[in-house]
């Protein structure tokens, strides 16, 4: 079966439009529009062409600022490509970032309950997976307290716990499986994996190359927002190990020639690491 | 993030969908998440109850101090103010504080959710319709010292308070317009927020809430440029400030408490108009919600 898939994109590709951003003004929006400024772009991502199976975890590696989060982000459905096409069949469940939460006044279990309204299930579906979500947290008494009292450990437990309660087709996680205690990476890099061999999509974007090698089975490298290299995970990490010392090593003689001029070394950074990130 | 429909979700490029689709789909995404505006106004209640040490009474207190900040103000500038001018003006005063402060709030519920909108897909038309909910409990509220004060004229209280629900039906549904559009522009506009405070202002006293349109027009310059009165008229809050007056406080200005029914025709015609704008507000935050993710 060829069209069996969870996920295909093709030729993906996300533009920032730079003339609106969060420091907009309407003075600044008419002095553009007046001045006849072309608004800056930006593409996160472009040229994406991949194709997900059912049962396969995929790992997306790469520099800050590679454009992994925005691709996780456009599967999420958060974000709208700017061309190509991408195709997501079933439920698609994520954890993007780190520190998530909903509300921080209110408790663990009032979270899990604004979380399942934000996911759209209803409520006797999120009653019924109340228990077994407090029980994967495993935050003892904090499940009702307030969450500003949580650490991110904490809250990356709930927002771990909420997110594969509802047992996703696919589930996307950005760098979430870092936090935590060992007692906790354990457990849910066991019901990641219990989510691969339950034939389910993983698609999740991590510093942890220990990780990539070992659970994943593909893996893509990410380079300015393009594909550099996809496929055999131990071949990608090692790619993108190369690539890194390569990197560092070239900026590192850069600064040298530059006679170690800080700012030059700070200018040289921000061309492709500048952009905010979550 | 979106689950609940087991079915294969598709998503294009640029998708550009039709005006009325977006209209669509914007209702049905009200309808189908009441629960999770439930929630969020639940959670905004309860905050804004722990937060202050008189909690939810501020409900209550807050169009109280107003009364008396304008009672003075008004006693001190004008001669001779209106018989029982605090029923008078407080018959505006608590519809445009539950106004104000929905449209203030509205302002900045999409960019206050910036984390959770670029963690999850959720259709965002919940933000403000979650805030225009919550105006509406504290209008509730703020109905407690009006009933307060009625009690004290009771002269003035008549069989007309009837339309009194009527009206800030009409209103609600221009609220619920003017939230939907100020909380997508102020996501690209974010000095949007400066500058509304200021038109708030400046629309309260435009609008005939500390004076009736008929003081308007007795104004010599006015009578002299009648087309002034006609241009106040337009303003939907000179419809509604002057429907809550004629069934809450009577005849403007009369020394004979005598309530009349508001002004039907005028209320209708509002209440087209809102509905329209509301259509056009969601369609025009339904067309920029893909960008919120990008821009915030």
């Amino acid at each position: 079966m060829t069209s069996n898939y969870a996920i295909k994109a093709e030729d993906l590709g996300v533009r920032y439009d730079l003339r609106f951003n969060r420091k907009t003004t309407v003075r600044t929006s008419v002095s553009n529009f007046v001045l006849r400024r072309p608004p800056p772009r930006f593409w996160a991502l472009r040229h994406v062409t991949f194709e997900l199976s059912h049962g396969e975890s995929l790992a997306v590696i790469g520099p800050n600022g590679a454009g992994k989060s925005t691709l996780l982000q456009v599967l999420a459905g958060i974000m709208r490509p700017s061309e190509g096409t991408v195709d997501v069949r079933g439920n698609v469940s994520g954890l993007l970032g780190l520190g998530v939460g909903f509300d921080n006044e209110l408790s663990g279990v009032e979270n899990v309950l604004l979380g399942g309204a934000f996911l759209g299930l209803d409520d006797a579906q999120v009653q019924q997976l109340l228990p077994s979500i407090v029980a994967f947290a495993d935050l003892g008494d904090f499940i009702d307290a307030p969450l500003k009292t949580y650490s991110s450990g904490m809250r990356a437990r709930l927002g771990f716990a909420i997110a594969t309660a509802v047992d996703p087709d696919i589930l996307l996680l950005d760098e979430v499986l870092a936090t935590g205690d060992a007692n906790f990476r354990a457990k849910s890099k066991a019901r990641v994996l219990e989510l691969v061999k339950g034939a389910k999509g993983v698609v999740l974007v991590t510093h942890d190359m220990e990780w990539v090698s070992e659970y994943c089975n593909r893996a893509m490298l990410l380079e300015k927002g393009r594909v550099v290299l996809e496929g055999n995970p131990e071949e990608v990490v090692q790619l993108h190990m190369e690539r890194t010392a390569a990197a560092a090593a070239a900026a590192q003689a850069e600064a040298l020639a530059k006679g170690l001029d800080p700012a030059a070394l700070a200018g040289a950074r921000g061309e492709g690491g500048g952009r905010r990130r979550r | 993030m979106s689950s609940g429909d087991a079915a294969a979700t598709i998503r294009q490029s640029p998708g550009g969908s039709s005006s009325l689709t977006l209209l669509r789909q914007g209702i049905s995404e009200i309808l189908s998440r009441r629960r999770l505006i439930r929630y969020l106004v639940q959670a905004d209640m309860k905050k804004r109850g722990t937060d202050t040490i008189l909690g939810n009474l501020w409900w209550i207190l807050d169009p109280l101090l107003q009364l008396v900040v304008y009672v003075i103000f008004v006693s001190i500038i004008a001669q001779r103010p209106a018989h029982d001018y605090p029923l008078f003006i407080f018959a505006t005063i608590v519809p445009w504080k539950w106004f104000s402060a929905v449209i203030t709030d509205a302002t900045t519920s999409v960019v206050g959710a910036e984390r959770l909108i670029r963690q999850i897909a959720f259709p965002k038309l919940v933000l403000p319709l979650s805030v225009a909910t919550a105006g509406v409990v504290g209008f509730l509220w703020s109905l407690v010292p009006l009933a307060g004060l009625m009690l004290l004229h009771l002269d003035r209280v008549s069989i007309m308070l009837v339309w009194f629900p009527v009206i800030a039906f009409v209103q609600f549904v221009f609220t619920v317009a003017a939230a939907v559009f100020v909380s997508a522009a102020n996501v690209f506009f974010r000095d949007l927020g400066n500058a509304l405070g200021h038109v708030l202002r400046l629309w309260w006293f435009l609008s005939p809430g500390l004076y009736s349109l008929d003081n308007l027009e007795s104004l010599k310059y006015v009578q002299d440029h009648p087309i002034i009165a006609d241009v106040f008229r337009l303003n939907p809050f000179a419809v509604l400030f002057e429907a809550y007056r004629a069934v809450i406080y009577g005849v403007p200005d009369g020394p004979q408490p005598s309530a009349h029914p508001p002004d039907l025709i005028a209320l209708g015609v509002l209440l087209l108009a809102s509905v329209v704008l509301l259509g056009l507000c969601i369609t025009f935050f339904k067309r920029v919600e893909p960008e919120f993710a990008k821009v915030l």
